[in-house]
């Protein structure tokens, strides 16, 4: 049994209505013999038969709506081959009048077959125009959102640095490490009243990162006893003088470390950046050829920087390519303290406020001036040992009566 | 003031509508093998149209565009042609592609949506049907040139209607042909239809066969329902080109019967009377005439061919039928000589998807 | 308010402005007598006469270039091509010609016209029918590509597109041409061109798309609401200039993006959207952009042409891939 169901009459409409039937059921038929009329929309189509056979059942009468697909006739011994197209043919040879030809239903297209559904479209549409991004959300590339879901961490809490706003690695990374300690609410500045880091300021802040990031700081800390001083002034210039014999018994923290060819390059000048502080902040002009002044010398020498240094008159090239660094920090309060050295240089001593000490001597007690020292080195490239050489030579020189 | 420039353009006709020959009748009027032969595959080419339409109807076949009324012009200019001879149809000359040995089968592959009705086991050098209207022009054209260009007496043929000889590319090939001197025979089918639009829209020139005169190329118009005028002409136009005598336009006068695809419908546009009328002229009549008037036809050999043509076209329906789908990989396989690499993920990715065919969307 | 197909909302567009402005002529082949051979100017000669509504002879390189002469001589032309698969002759004239007059007078002479045409596939038609190319359009400085997915909009920005003063590809996408109904009234109102249009708000992931994909999409999102994944679906609507403030906005809310286009992949649209949103909205994004398209071939001939497209497994899949990164 071969079912031929309503074809798509390339008309594209979902269903026809049967308006009247060429053959009854027991009826044998050939191929393109008229099968049935069917009306569609407008006007009536013709279907041929598809196959040669035997009606067995049809399966709509006339008026019945039938759905493209649906069943409309059964054949028995259905066979499409032998077919008289010759009949067809025959047909089509005679001239035609358009009264017998049915009129035809629109298809509205020339070819193949536009759907047509017949159903409403329900749908709402927003145009867009006029919208902007509200901001608000994390932003991160998702390189670093997937780092953040690997290693757990809610992009929410940690924040961001990025120009545009957004969490960066390095602020994943940060947030890391500082996560691993206790958490303690960060103070939060109050809004509206920060300034601008300008001027030496601003370079302190930035030397002192690059410190952080690159140095391995130590400090040792002592005293010098200047109680046997013939003249108690030129504190500043004994102590660059100081440094000069620190230097000679040590010269390997005079000079420079290079960390990415991992070089040392010792000095014989000495260069001594003198650290001073001014309403503007800390600026560091350089004495230089300190070895090979005296003490009249390195005091003229400190004067006449000093001077111009308040001023701010201090040429460029006065404040750079120094071999060390002092400081003296001590001038209202602080005994020790841990400075930082200005890489790549190596080592920095300071000197802190002017004690009266109490102190052991043979036989009893007594009351002496004392200079309290930090000496900080890298110890990437300075041994303890140098260091201490250096201390000791320091504390000698600053320990002579003049 | 002198006329420095003239045109003349020439109507013949050999067979009237009732198939009385002219006085003019050439030879190949005599010679009776030919004319039956024609004849047969027009004759064949009608049966398979209508078998054709009735699969588009019976939803076997995607749209068809039925070559009812055109098969002198179809099967006239192919039986002029040598087998080593080119043709650039449009979309529509069956009778031409039959003849020169495209199956049946292939057609219908064609419009039943699979790209492998294009792949013709037989003339292996003719171009597939050709959709954008007139562009074949100019391929036709171009193989001339290679014709010419490598010294072979081979000849090319490119057909287009009438709406065609409005595109650009229809002059520009006609003007590249006639300043090379190319081996081509531009047939021009006028069927007075462009789907809605009738021949008066479509231009001002009493002919179309005059448009060559642009070219530089001789033009001629024929009665395109009398075979015997369409093969004649057609065969001293190629004559001419293989003697190195350049390009020819012949214009073939005939009438679209049928709509201009299975999904148009003309009875919005055309005039019943008109139709009648030129069902009148219809070419099979004319010849067949002919044929029984010279003794060389009847009605025993009328049935038989019927029944033979009904056989041929039935088993090709069968192919047709029984050919499964293409593989899905087959979209990506001839895109180009090599598969590239970039497009084997793509067709991983389709055969993965599998079959999603059922049809269109709806 | 009447109910209507989308190319029935074509056919009230054109009325209309036909009706209200008296510089406005379709032009085409079949567009006449019969009304076009998709129906879409069925009737607008018999209203409007042969002088407003005309049948050309065969040739679209002529059609474009005749509209472009006729807008810079002070008519709107509202040219239709057959069939985009017929479009190319008139690229010469689009590309060199329409989208230049303007820039190229500074101003003095401008080219306001539509150029209208079918496109898509998915109606089981011959070769050539079922082209998607509208990519070539939106890559040519000058002309707006607009395409509408539903009747009320088809009819919005056609009045939109013919009132501009710019000249403006209108791509209708065929298989949708008669599948739904809307409720459209014949007000003459116009709506934006150069926005997209939400078609349905989410929060999980992105969807733009536009033609006759909208409904594939919204079948997927539909299938995924199922499974508690909810979608924003953006029709790109203009093709170019793209709008991309709303695509950008929706994607800073979902952090997730696909897009779905008929056409091929390569240098396709979506390929434009991928890249704008990737420059601007890279750090809203969680996962790659996806793209689901046709694949990198001529489109198959009709019994192979749905394995071809985009369909409502390939999209649901992009998606659940998309919310897995």
């Amino acid at each position: 049994m071969t079912t031929f169901n309503l074809p798509d009459l390339g008309e594209g409409l979902p269903e026809a209505e049967i308006v009247s039937w060429h053959v009854s059921e027991g009826d044998t038929v050939k191929t393109d013999d008229p099968l049935l009329s069917v009306e569609t929309a407008k006007a009536v189509v013709e279907v041929p038969s598809p196959y040669s056979g035997v009606i067995a059942r049809l399966h709509a009468q006339p008026g019945d709506i039938v759905a493209t697909g649906a069943p409309l006739v059964d054949f028995r011994d259905a066979d499409d081959k032998a077919a008289p197209a010759a009949k067809a043919e025959q047909k089509k040879q005679e001239a035609k009048t358009a009264d017998t030809e049915p009129a035809r239903n629109d298809a509205a297209t020339v070819v193949g077959n536009v759907p047509t559904g017949g159903g409403m479209l329900e749908e709402t549409a927003i145009a867009g125009g006029g919208r902007r991004r509200k901001g608000g959300r994390v932003k991160a590339t998702p390189s670093v959102r997937t780092e953040a879901r690997r290693l757990g961490i809610d992009l929410a809490d940690v924040p961001p640095s990025g120009k545009n706003g957004q969490v960066t690695s390095a602020d994943l990374a940060n947030f890391r490490s500082t996560a691993a300690k206790a958490r303690t609410p960060r103070p939060s500045p109050i809004p509206g009243r920060s300034e601008s880091l300008r001027g030496p300021r601003r370079a302190m802040a930035k030397s002192m990162t690059q410190h952080r990031d690159e140095v391995a700081l130590c400090t040792i800390f002592d005293d010098a006893d200047i109680h046997e001083w013939i003249l108690k002034r030129d504190f500043t210039a004994r102590i660059l003088r100081a440094t000069a014999a620190g230097c000679t018994a040590a010269p390997a923290l005079n000079g420079f470390f290079n960390a990415q060819s991992m070089s040392h390059q010792p000095e014989s000048r000495v260069d001594i950046a003198m650290a001073v502080d001014t309403e503007d902040g800390l600026i560091v002009p350089v004495v230089r050829n300190v070895e090979e002044m005296n003490l009249d010398q390195i005091r003229n020498e400190i004067a006449r920087i000093k001077k111009a240094t308040i001023e701010r008159s201090v040429a460029p090239q006065d404040m750079i390519n120094f071999t060390i660094t002092v400081s003296n920090f001590g001038t209202l309060a602080g005994r020790y303290a841990t400075p930082l050295m200005v890489p790549p240089t190596v080592a920095i001593l300071g000197a802190g406020k002017l004690q009266h000490d109490v102190v052991a001597v043979m036989g009893g007690i007594e009351v002496h001036r004392r200079i309290p020292l930090s000496l900080s080195f890298d110890h990437r490239c300075i041994t303890g040992g140098e260091a201490c050489r250096f201390l000791a030579a320091a504390i000698a020189d600053l320990e002579k009566p003049q | 003031m002198e006329t420095i420039a003239d045109f003349e353009i020439q109507y013949s006709q050999f067979l009237d509508p009732a198939g009385k020959p002219s006085a003019d009748i050439p030879d190949l009027a005599r010679d009776a093998d030919k004319l039956v032969d024609m004849y047969r595959h027009m004759v064949e080419t009608r049966v398979f149209d209508t078998k054709a339409i009735n699969l588009q109807r019976t939803g076997k076949l995607g749209t068809y565009a039925s070559c009812l009324g055109h098969e002198a012009t179809h099967v006239g200019l192919a039986a002029a042609m040598q087998e080593d001879d080119v043709l650039a149809p449009s979309y529509r000359e069956y009778g031409a592609m039959l003849y020169r040995g495209v199956s049946m089968a292939e057609i219908l592959m064609y419009w039943g949506g699979d790209e492998r009705g294009s792949d013709f086991a037989g003339p292996r050098n003719d171009f597939p049907f050709c959709v954008p209207i007139a562009t074949q022009c100019l391929h036709s054209a171009g193989a001339a040139m290679a014709f010419q260009m490598r010294g072979e007496a081979r000849c090319a043929v490119s057909v287009n209607g009438d709406g065609g000889t409005s595109e650009g590319a229809f002059y520009e090939a006609m003007n590249i042909a006639g300043a090379r001197k190319l081996p081509v025979v531009f047939m021009v089918v006028n069927n007075k239809w462009a789907i809605s639009v009738p021949i008066e829209l479509q231009t001002a020139t009493k002919t179309l066969a005059q448009k060559a005169v642009a070219a530089g190329i001789p033009g001629i118009q024929v009665d395109g329902n009398d075979v015997i005028a369409v093969r004649h002409w057609v065969e001293r136009a190629l004559a001419r080109a293989r003697n190195g005598d350049g390009a020819t336009l012949v214009e073939a006068v005939t009438y679209r019967l049928s709509d201009h695809t299975t999904a148009d419908d003309a009875s919005r546009y055309r005039k019943k009377g008109e139709v009648e009328t030129a069902w009148k002229l219809e070419p099979l009549i004319r010849i067949r005439q002919y044929l029984t008037d010279i003794g060389v036809w009847d009605e025993k050999k009328e049935q038989a061919l019927l029944a033979e043509a009904a056989t041929k076209v039935d088993n090709a329906v069968q192919s047709y039928l029984n050919t499964p789908k293409q593989p899905i990989e087959a979209m990506f396989d001839y895109m180009y000589k090599e598969l590239p690499e970039f497009l084997e993920e793509q067709r991983d990715h389709a055969i993965q998807y599998g079959d999603n065919d059922g049809g269109h969307h709806g | 308010m009447a109910e209507v197909t989308l190319i029935d909302a074509v056919t009230m567009a054109l009325a209309w402005e036909l009706e209200h402005d008296s510089r406005v002529v379709v032009l085409g082949e079949d567009v006449g007598v019969n009304g076009g051979v998709f129906r879409a100017t069925a009737g607008l000669q018999t209203r409007f006469g042969a002088e407003r509504v005309l049948d050309t002879p065969l040739a679209e390189g002529m059609i474009a270039g005749v509209a472009i002469g006729m807008a810079a001589q002070g008519m709107i032309p509202v040219p239709e091509i057959q069939f985009m698969g017929f479009i190319y002759p008139t690229v010469d004239q689009i590309i060199n010609h329409a989208g230049r007059l303007r820039n190229r007078t500074r101003g003095r002479l401008s080219c306001p016209m539509v150029l209208r045409a079918p496109y898509g596939g998915g109606i089981h038609a011959p070769e050539h029918h079922s082209e998607s190319t509208e990519a070539l359009f939106a890559h040519m400085p000058g002309v707006r590509v607009v395409i509408p997915s539903s009747p009320a909009r088809a009819y919005g920005l056609l009045l939109a597109a013919i009132r501009d003063p710019d000249p403006v590809i209108f791509l209708e996408p065929k298989r949708i041409y008669r599948l739904n109904k809307q409720n459209v009234e014949d007000n003459g109102k116009a709506l934006p061109l150069d926005v997209c249009y939400t078609l349905r708000q989410g929060t999980d992931i992105t969807i733009v798309t536009w033609g006759a994909m909208t409904f594939e999409t919204l079948k997927a999102v539909d299938q995924l609401a199922k499974s508690n994944i909810s979608c924003e679906v953006i029709d790109l609507a203009t093709i170019s200039p793209i709008d991309y403030e709303t695509i950008l906005e929706s994607v800073e809310k979902t952090g997730r993006l696909v897009i779905v286009h008929e056409a091929a992949r390569t240098c396709g649209v979506g390929a434009e959207v991928a890249a704008i949103v990737a420059e601007k909205g890279l750090y809203d994004l969680k996962a790659p952009i996806r793209r689901v398209t046709g694949y990198d071939v001529v489109m198959p001939l009709f019994r192979r042409e749905m394995d071809y497209m985009p369909s409502v497994s390939k999209i649901v899949d992009a998606v659940r891939e998309t919310l897995d990164d």
